[in-house]
């Protein structure tokens, strides 16, 4: 960890000095040295897959599937991620393109930078990773165009997914009805007649044969049960309607003959425009509806018009159901927060709650907001973190907030959200916050997650029909607490190693934008006194208690100088806010739900009473058996016969169950609970960013599962994919309600 | 999309085939007594059972005794050449999957002269029943040895007893790669007869089912200890085969439970010499079928058979400025 300076007594004030961020940004300088999520690689054509997967992800498999392991392999890896690093500097620089052409390119460059020859062994080796890729596609970097852009590609992937099984179910019946009407026209004139027998033989073979002669004999030879005249109205007006939709564009370009309608469109720029093209399209998917429904029947010679005709006659679009709908295709809507009319997002809500499938993007760069004239209490914006906290309430809408550092983290989300049936929304926060200046998009997005500014959730309504399965909170950090807390070590004015643990809290995360600075000033150390507390501590404080104790937030200028800021009562008050709107997230995941805690108490009560009436009779019972035998030992013994732990405690995670921190690697529990195998931990940090309260550190800084109760299996999974040395073993799920447990079950099975 | 229309309209329109709705009008002109018989009531109370709409039926036949089948059945029939049977079946199903395809082939007609197609059918694996009706005799043509034929048979062709041994079509079968169903019945114990082709028709893939017949002309004799000694008979049983009813299983003592899955066991079953099995000798149902396979993204639909020409002419069109072709989505 980088040692940070004391500023000592000087004190840290003028523009030179100016304290921007907070002190546990000091550990990222750049991150383009970092390898991390981004870029990301969209995967184009990613059947069944993730659809955008990092680079360094690919990367990796690649090179687990060339490099010999150890230092064989060594120079290989090295080369390989040395271009890696410099497709990252190339994206963050601002280029795009297919990793294809950006793998060619930069490997060019970095043949060049390095004086190494074409098809020598560097470029050798580059090949051979190279084409153990195994995807291809966009590479983004982490900017304000991410959301939009992996968004709309995860929509176009569902999309190509409907749309090939759309095409293969009309594309059946259109073959079976054209079938139909083929062989009825074989049994007619037309089709025996002696040209059309002539062209069927052909040129070179008719010499010598009386086609008009064998018409005659196949005429009074053929079947005479020709399709009844309505019926083949019925196919042709089913085939017209099928082979003429407009829901899905064709798949090859020539398909499209030249004054042909043109597909629909279901990208939208607004809500309104996404509900007015439903609204017109309503006619021609109930026309579709019946000429599918026809189609059906008569493919399986099953439509009887005396008792089909009135069914379809009297059929229209309040007819229409979910089911029917989910073939055809969900609108996506792209709305950026603050550039769009105010109206837009009450249409937004309006389409949410319709369920109708429309895919709502609300991307926002800016959590925080404009500061206003009005009172402090409504300065901080926060309007576009409570967006999908709203769309819950309609209940029937799926919601996913989540900023663009945890995307790939929500893949599995994002994609059930495109194919849920009805409306779903998603609120991203890009990072990309135009008032921030010198801190990375991807840091800005994960520090607002962090500090609950704009926490990451999921509500799936298609994942059951309780809370318990429907809500995930899961993928933020800390769960339990208010705020996470991390470790800092920085070096005093002596060149003394020191290290404090602190929160990162709301207040750090608005110390980054420079329309708040000034609300976070430092203080210089001469000023510092015993009333001083972490703003983390001081908020949980009683109105009273606080008034007497001044909050500061750690904070680092420039040349990495730690200071204590004083913290405004807008920030804090802001701070307040954020949290409360976390506990109540908490509370909706099943977190210090507080009917639950009232309950829990009460019976705490009851049996702490029960529990002393039972001690009590005991010791009385046993005085009066043996009145001359005084002493503690039958106490004792009436003691031990009572329950050990009473309810509370039988309800709270099970110290007992969880792993011992210096407890031995090398053998694995017996038990279904995840381990690690401590002994190989490379504290890559990997694991500890994912939960905190799931993994932890112990003394040889090493790390170990603190709680297996503290995340979800999820987390697990996730952090077992991510282990750099493959130690963390996921172990069985222990909440049987946490959503997609069979595919991460089926991922965890290579960690077992 | 609209299954649950689909499915409310279809239910509107009620079929109740009986066993006579299978009947054709031509009265079978096998011999009295010939095994031929019993499969084709096997069959045709497999139909009823099922309710298959005739129209959605095909039996595919080559030449032979059993190959007349399909005239019998009320339902579409093709009959082939010799040996061919199974390659114009497959062409039936992979141009038209929504149709239940039966093959009924002799054993002259499948293990001889259509030896390379039954192979090559059983390493498709596409989704159909296939009765192989084994007299081990050539009977419509009166009397020569079948490739099945017990070694010593005399007939036309071999006077003096046939020299080969005969070939086992249940171990043939099940070594050929992808074989995804083997079972063994015999026209004389009709209950499992029907059983097995039950459980071959609801198979996906191809079932094989090689039948034991009596031709009461040609080999009077050849079933004789099998038929009056039901100890003879080795009756397969397993959760995943044949369930007997107490019927059955009071007569046919002689019983094993075998695992369809167990393709070890399956082939010493298949060779035993002195009993008969009768059962289901392998079942694998995760074998791929190759109608599955080649089913492709979306149905060849004239439209689609018109771009795919249109495009190869294109490759050689000169475009004219206004005429250039539309981008695919």
């Amino acid at each position: 960890m980088q040692h940070q300076k004391m500023p000592g007594t000087t004190p840290s004030h003028g523009p030179a000095s100016a304290v921007n961020r907070p002190a546990l940004f000091a550990r990222y300088g750049t991150l383009e040295d970092l390898r991390y999520d981004y870029p990301l690689v969209l995967v184009e054509d990613d059947k069944g897959g993730t659809q955008f997967r990092p680079l360094m992800r690919l990367i990796d498999d690649a090179l687990g599937a060339v490099a010999q392991p150890g230092p064989a392999g060594e120079a290989q890896r090295q080369q390989v991620l040395r271009l890696e690093a410099a497709i990252r500097r190339r994206v963050a620089a601002g280029e795009s393109g297919r990793l294809s052409d950006l793998w060619r390119t930069s490997a060019a460059a970095l043949l060049q930078a390095q004086g190494e020859q074409p098809f020598g062994p560097m470029d050798t080796n580059l090949d051979r990773a190279r084409e153990r890729l195994h995807a291809d596609g966009m590479v983004i970097g982490c900017d304000a165009a991410t959301p939009k852009a992996v968004l709309s590609h995860a929509w176009h992937a569902v999309h190509r997914d409907k749309a090939a099984a759309f095409r293969k179910k009309v594309d059946g019946l259109i073959l079976r009805l054209s079938d139909i009407l083929k062989a009825d026209f074989m049994k007619s004139d037309e089709a025996h007649g002696a040209e059309a027998l002539k062209s069927a033989v052909g040129q070179a073979d008719s010499v010598g044969i009386d086609f008009g002669a064998l018409s005659g004999i196949l005429a009074r030879a053929r079947p005479v049960d020709r399709l009844p005249e309505d019926r083949l109205h019925r196919i042709g007006w089913a085939l017209s309607v099928l082979g003429g939709q407009r829901f899905y564009g064709p798949v090859r370009g020539s398909e499209l003959l030249p004054g042909q309608p043109k597909p629909h469109s279901y990208i939208f720029e607004s809500c309104a425009r996404a509900l007015d093209a439903y609204r017109e399209r309503l006619p021609e998917m109930v026309e579709f509806v019946k000429a599918l429904t026809t189609a059906e029947l008569e493919a399986e010679g099953k439509y009887r018009p005396a008792q089909h005709d009135p069914v379809l006659n009297a059929y229209d679009e309040s007819d229409l159901t979910a089911e029917q709908e989910a073939l055809l295709p969900a609108a996506l809507v792209l709305l950026r927060d603050g550039e769009d009319d105010i109206a837009e997002t009450v249409r937004a809500f309006e389409a949410l709650a319709s369920g109708l499938p429309i895919k709502v993007l609300v991307q926002t760069d800016d959590i925080l907001g404009t500061t206003s004239p009005e009172p402090s209490r409504h300065a901080f914006g926060g309007g576009s973190a409570r967006l999908a906290a709203m769309a819950m309430g309609t209940n029937n809408a799926f919601a996913l907030q989540v900023s663009s550092a945890h995307l790939y983290r929500m893949r599995d989300a994002l994609v059930r959200g495109m194919r849920y049936d009805g409306a779903a929304l998603f609120c991203v926060y890009s990072g990309a916050t135009p008032s921030v200046e010198g801190v990375a998009p991807y840091l800005l997005a994960a520090a607002a997650t962090e500090s609950r500014a704009f926490p990451t959730f999921c509500y799936d309504p298609s994942a059951g029909p309780d809370w318990a399965r429907r809500f995930d909170l899961a993928t933020n950090p800390a769960l339990e607490a208010d705020w996470p807390g991390y470790r800092l070590d920085f070096e005093d004015g002596t060149g003394q190693r020191l290290s404090i643990d602190t929160a990162f809290s709301f207040i750090d995360f608005a110390m980054c934008d420079a329309r708040y600075a000034r609300y976070s000033q430092p203080i210089a150390q001469k000023d510092w006194s015993e009333k001083m507390l972490p703003a983390a501590d001081w908020l949980t404080l009683e109105p009273a208690m606080a008034v007497a104790r001044v909050p500061y937030v750690l904070g680092i200028n420039a040349h990495n100088e730690l200071t204590r800021c004083g913290v405004a009562e807008k920030v804090a008050e802001a701070a307040t806010r954020a949290i409360d709107a976390w506990r109540r997230l908490q509370e909706l995941a099943g977190i210090r739900n507080s009917h639950a805690e009232r309950l829990l108490a009460a019976e705490r009560v009851k049996f702490e009473a029960r529990t002393a009436e039972a001690v009590a009779k005991a010791v009385a019972a046993a005085a009066a058996a043996a009145p001359a035998s005084v002493g503690p030992a039958p106490t004792v013994a009436v003691v031990a016969s009572v329950p050990a732990a009473s309810p509370a405690r039988a309800a709270a995670p099970s110290a007992a169950a969880t792993a011992a921190p210096a407890a031995s690697a090398a053998a694995a529990p017996p038990s279904d609970l995840p381990w690690i195998e401590t002994a190989r931990c490379t504290t890559c940090n990997e694991c500890t960013q994912i939960n905190a309260q799931l993994f932890a550190y112990n003394d040889n800084m090493q790390a170990y599962i603190v709680n297996p109760d503290g995340g979800s299996f999820r987390q697990l999974v996730e952090a077992a994919e991510g282990c750099q040395v493959s130690i963390i073993h996921p172990g069985k799920p222990r909440n049987p309600d946490e959503p997609d447990l069979p595919a991460l079950i089926e991922r965890a099975k290579a960690f077992a | 999309m609209s299954e649950n229309l689909s499915a409310c309209m279809m239910r509107m329109v009620e079929t109740d085939y009986a066993l006579s709705d299978y009947q054709s009008d031509i009265a079978p002109r096998w011999c009295v007594g010939c095994g031929d018989t019993a499969i084709l009531t096997a069959m045709q109370k497999l139909c009823r059972d099922e309710q298959l709409a005739p129209e959605k039926t095909v039996c595919v036949s080559g030449i032979g005794c059993s190959s007349r089948l399909p005239h019998y059945m009320n339902a579409y029939g093709f009959h082939g050449i010799h040996g061919r049977a199974l390659p114009v079946a497959e062409g039936v199903k992979i141009r038209r999957p929504d149709l239940d395809v039966f093959v009924t082939t002799g054993d002259g007609d499948c293990t001889s002269i259509g030896a390379a197609h039954w192979i090559h059918a059983i390493r498709y694996n596409m989704n159909m029943t296939v009765l192989l009706h084994d007299n081990q005799i050539y009977g419509l043509t009166k009397k020569q040895a079948s490739p099945t034929s017990p070694i010593g048979q005399k007939s036309n062709t071999t006077p003096f007893g046939s020299v080969l041994l005969p070939l086992n079509p249940l171990t043939v079968t099940l070594g050929v790669a992808n074989v995804s169903f083997v079972a063994q019945a015999v026209d004389w114990i009709p209950d499992l007869l029907y059983d097995i082709l039950k459980k071959a028709f609801h198979h996906r893939g191809l079932s094989f089912v090689r039948i034991l017949q009596r031709c009461p002309e040609f080999m009077q004799h050849r079933f004789d200890d099998y038929v009056r000694d039901p100890s003879k008979m080795r009756i397969l049983t397993h959760g995943n085969g044949l369930r007997l009813s107490p019927e059955v299983s009071r007569v046919y003592k002689n019983q094993e439970t075998h695992d369809p899955l167990d393709m070890g066991r399956a082939l010493a079953i298949a060779a035993i010499a002195d009993e008969i099995p009768v059962g289901i000798l392998y079942n694998d149902p995760s074998v791929p079928c190759y109608d599955d396979l080649r089913a492709g993204e979306r149905p060849s639909t004239p439209a689609l058979v018109e771009t795919v020409l249109r495009e190869e002419f294109d490759k050689v069109t000169i475009w004219p400025d206004d005429a250039e072709p539309v981008a695919a989505e």
